[in-house]
């Protein structure tokens, strides 16, 4: 504790530098903070209704989607499509700098035409792009002629089931990478590259191996395939050179008989460090702290989501928290300094996988899938909140919070794990619950109080990340293609735009030569969550596409 | 359309290796059930979930052999040819047809235009405990498979493995003549090249693992022949039984 006070700063309420993106939208989360939050005004409360289209770029890639969160520096957007074409743009006007295409591998090899396929973002830092593929590279690209520096392979997706999605994490001299395959037999892990060359510096474990503190947790040799990888984007605190991520379930997701050993307490330390938020040394990618948020998933919650981080008054002290959500919806707030409990909220208006939280953090009154039997839960694995990120406004203290009231039957088995192959261990089909009209809806939530202050109801589900902005305005989409505007005070829309075809990504805000500018992702995507999302709504035909749609204020009504 | 495609396979008779059918059905639910039904995919006896129904939809044994096989463009069904082990591929290609009402499933076979269904090495003892070693997970980038691949797993950074090193000794000493030196912005590095052309030029860095494939224009490189690079220098994870293990797997593996 006494510790504790020598570290607080006199940082007034609300006010921290790195947090809100300025003219630039540098990094996947706005910034390394991971708000999601422009401190552009241009566009307000008061002028937002006059907000039209500036320009639209059709990516040409209409595999399926379009997941990304493009990054501006410098008056250049650079964005990824879901095969991994990327393209500089002038973010003023939409032209065409450069065209990359990264070559379809063939048949057989993830990312091949006939594969899932689907990228979420690209890095920019120290004159080059990054990105990770599907077939499990991660590239760097020069970042004025789009021509490739340097590959590497980060592991052989053939062999592990694993691959990458998420957008990269450049800290410093190094771009950082989470991987996919947490649902595989596979052992997730963070790797660290030098961005000038592509050497590699470092790579963190999420399971233990044999010798090491953690490996213990788990049963047997379970530890091998034991899952949790970190399959989003992390958050840098430069102060602390600390880096923050979170970590994915346990493998198999719903049956844990082979991996937890009868008898087990169950209230912590179960199977690390899946379900985790992580500080990891930012040179090194020593683990620093750990918080295991769910002791033995066996629900897939896996807890890889974004993590804010925020300085905030607690109980008269100023604190260095951080605020992370996994898929169950329960929020938790830590202090980033220690990983101390400082509280949690529940966001979700259904839950049953267990009855609360203790004082300190513990989970109460466990309900849990059973071998042999088949339980309804609520929420599902598509998470009370999908990938898709959240935002933070430093002006209202609210994050805003994209929700879904979907349940789950599981059914779970006890099939023995093959590297690389599907080892979630249960079927999960997705079911509406039943007396309600909407299954979704956007809120302001209070982390500090733990308070939900709105919340605006939505018929469908909300699948698309948060934008807040200065204006006090806060931007998403649906499924149905609509792309609006929430006062963030209020949660009343005051502005909607059909872009025809529905939300899956990601919008940020930017300015060029002094005009605000809001850039909406539009393309829907019908596979994993998307695809579930279709089951539950089936006379609905959310439509696909790869667009992206930019708007700014018509000259004189700013 | 089907006489072009009996051109193109043979068809079998998922009996002929002497199974029964009612294991083989079982074998296809259990690889159903952990590879088709889970996730947001086809559900408990394909009765849909996030992807379609696929039980009792009429489905000809072509098309679920193809569909199977090489997955539906642009969609999220993969081709499974690579991600399943052969028996594992006819199994659940019998059971899905089984869902589907058909009383004697059967499964394209052969060569194919695509080399589906290549009939798997068979090993046994140290030939796979080498296998596992030169594919071993456990050591991170210092196995084998950082920088060769071997029947369609591993990292092609060398080029195929065509005759197998007579003993360990040998295999710590292998010639590595296409190995040479690459000197970028005064630090010069052990290089794999693999195109040196007017527009740029594309090498392997090893000078750590996993090998980096850099781009670099042909003004800011210098290569020159030769390298202080080893073979043994990749080989470290490993111990003397181990290599032993492991060159026993690639007599049994590699084809001349």
């Amino acid at each position: 504790m006494r510790l504790l006070l020598v570290l607080l700063l006199a940082t007034p309420l609300y006010s921290q530098d790195g947090g809100p993106a300025h003219a630039d939208w540098p990094h996947y989360g706005g910034t390394h903070l991971s708000w999601r939050y422009s401190a552009l005004d241009q566009i307000n409360t008061t002028n937002v209704k006059n907000l039209v289209p500036a320009w639209i770029f059709q990516t040409g890639d209409y595999a399926e989607n379009l997941h990304s969160t493009p990054i501006v520096v410098d008056g250049v957007m650079y964005l990824i499509s879901a095969r991994a074409q990327v393209t500089a743009l002038d973010a003023a006007s939409g032209r065409v700098i450069w065209q990359y295409r990264y070559p379809t591998p063939r048949s057989g090899i993830p990312g091949s035409h006939s594969d899932f396929i689907q990228n979420r973002g690209v890095a920019v830092g120290d004159g080059k792009v990054f990105f990770g593929t599907k077939d499990n590279f991660v590239v760097a690209l020069d970042q004025k002629t789009g021509h490739e520096a340097w590959k590497v392979s980060v592991d052989d997706p053939r062999q592990c089931g694993c691959n990458i999605t998420a957008a990269p994490l450049v800290v410093k001299d190094k771009v950082i990478v989470g991987g996919n395959g947490g649902d595989q037999a596979h052992r997730g892990y963070l790797t660290a590259f030098y961005t000038k060359n592509g050497r590699f510096a470092w790579r963190w474990y999420v399971v233990p191996g044999p010798g090491e503190k953690g490996n213990e947790t788990w049963k047997g040799d379970s530890w091998r395939f034991g899952g949790g990888s970190p399959w989003l984007t992390g958050s840098f605190d430069p102060d602390l050179n600390l880096v923050y991520w979170g970590t994915g379930n346990a493998a198999a997701d719903f049956y844990d008989g082979d991996r937890v050993a009868p008898g087990v307490n169950k209230t912590q330390d179960v199977n690390l460090y899946t379900a985790s938020v992580v500080a990891l040394d930012a040179d090194t990618g020593k683990l620093r702290w750990y918080y295991q948020e769910i002791p033995d998933d066996v629900w897939d919650f896996d807890s890889s989501y974004e993590v804010l981080l925020m300085d905030r008054q607690i109980r008269g002290q100023t604190r260095k928290i951080l605020v992370h959500m996994n898929k169950s919806g329960l929020t938790f707030v830590l202090d980033r300094v220690t990983g101390e409990y400082l509280g949690s909220f529940n966001v979700p208006e259904l839950f049953n996988w267990i009855t609360g939280v203790t004082e300190n953090g513990k989970l109460v009154g466990r309900h849990e899938p059973e071998l042999g039997e088949t339980r309804s839960f609520c929420p599902s694995a598509a998470g009370a909140k999908s990938w898709n990120s959240m935002a933070y406004s430093p002006r209202t203290g609210f994050i805003y919070t994209p929700t879904n009231e979907i349940c789950t039957d599981v059914t779970p088995n006890a099939n023995k794990p093959e590297e690389g192959r599907f080892f979630m261990n249960g079927n999960f089909p997705m079911k509406l619950p039943p007396n309600r009209t909407t299954y979704s809806h956007v809120d302001a939530w209070d982390p500090v109080t733990g308070k939900r202050i709105w919340s605006m109801p939505y018929k469908f589900v909300l699948l698309s990340s948060m934008l807040a902005t200065a204006g006090d305005l806060v931007f998403t989409g649906d499924p149905e293609g609509n792309f609006f505007a929430l006062d963030a005070r209020t949660g009343n829309k005051i502005w909607s735009f059909q872009t025809g075809a529905g939300h899956r990504g990601s919008a940020i805000s930017y300015s060029v030569n002094g005009k605000q500018y809001i850039a909406a992702t539009s393309g829907w995507h019908q596979t994993v969550v998307g695809g579930a999302a279709a089951a539950l709504f089936p006379n609905e035909n959310f439509r696909l596409g790869s667009t992206l749609v930019v708007f700014a204020l018509p000259e004189g009504s700013r | 359309m089907k006489s072009v495609f009996l051109f193109l396979f043979i068809f079998i008779p998922v009996l002929a290796g002497g199974q029964n059918l009612t294991d083989v059905l079982k074998q296809g639910e259990d690889v159903f059930n952990k590879t088709c039904a889970t996730g947001y995919c086809h559900g408990a006896q394909g009765a849909g979930g996030g992807a379609p129904r696929v039980s009792a939809r009429g489905f000809d044994q072509t098309f679920i052999n193809n569909t199977v096989t090489r997955g539906i463009p642009n969609t999220a069904m993969p081709p499974f040819t690579n991600a399943l082990s052969r028996a594992d591929l006819i199994a659940v290609v019998a059971y899905v047809a089984k869902l589907n009402g058909i009383a004697n499933p059967t499964i394209a076979a052969g060569g194919g235009r695509d080399g589906l269904l290549e009939p798997p090495t068979v090993l046994s003892g140290d030939d796979a405990r080498g296998r596992s070693l030169f594919f071993d997970a456990v050591r991170s980038f210092g196995r084998c498979s950082t920088c060769h691949e071997l029947n369609g797993i591993g990292i092609p950074v060398a080029a195929p493995i065509a005759a197998v090193p007579a003993s360990v000794a040998a295999l710590k000493t292998l010639e590595t003549p296409r190995v040479s030196t690459a000197t970028v912005g005064g630090e010069s590095m052990p290089a794999l090249v693999l195109s040196n052309k007017s527009q740029a030029v594309l090498f392997y860095d090893l000078m750590t693992t996993p090998p980096v494939l850099r781009t670099e224009a042909p003004a800011a490189v210098q290569i020159r022949d030769g390298s202080n690079w080893r073979h043994s220098s990749a080989t470290g994870s490993y111990n003397e039984a181990e290599l032993v293990s492991i060159l026993a797997y690639l007599r049994a593996a590699v084809k001349p």
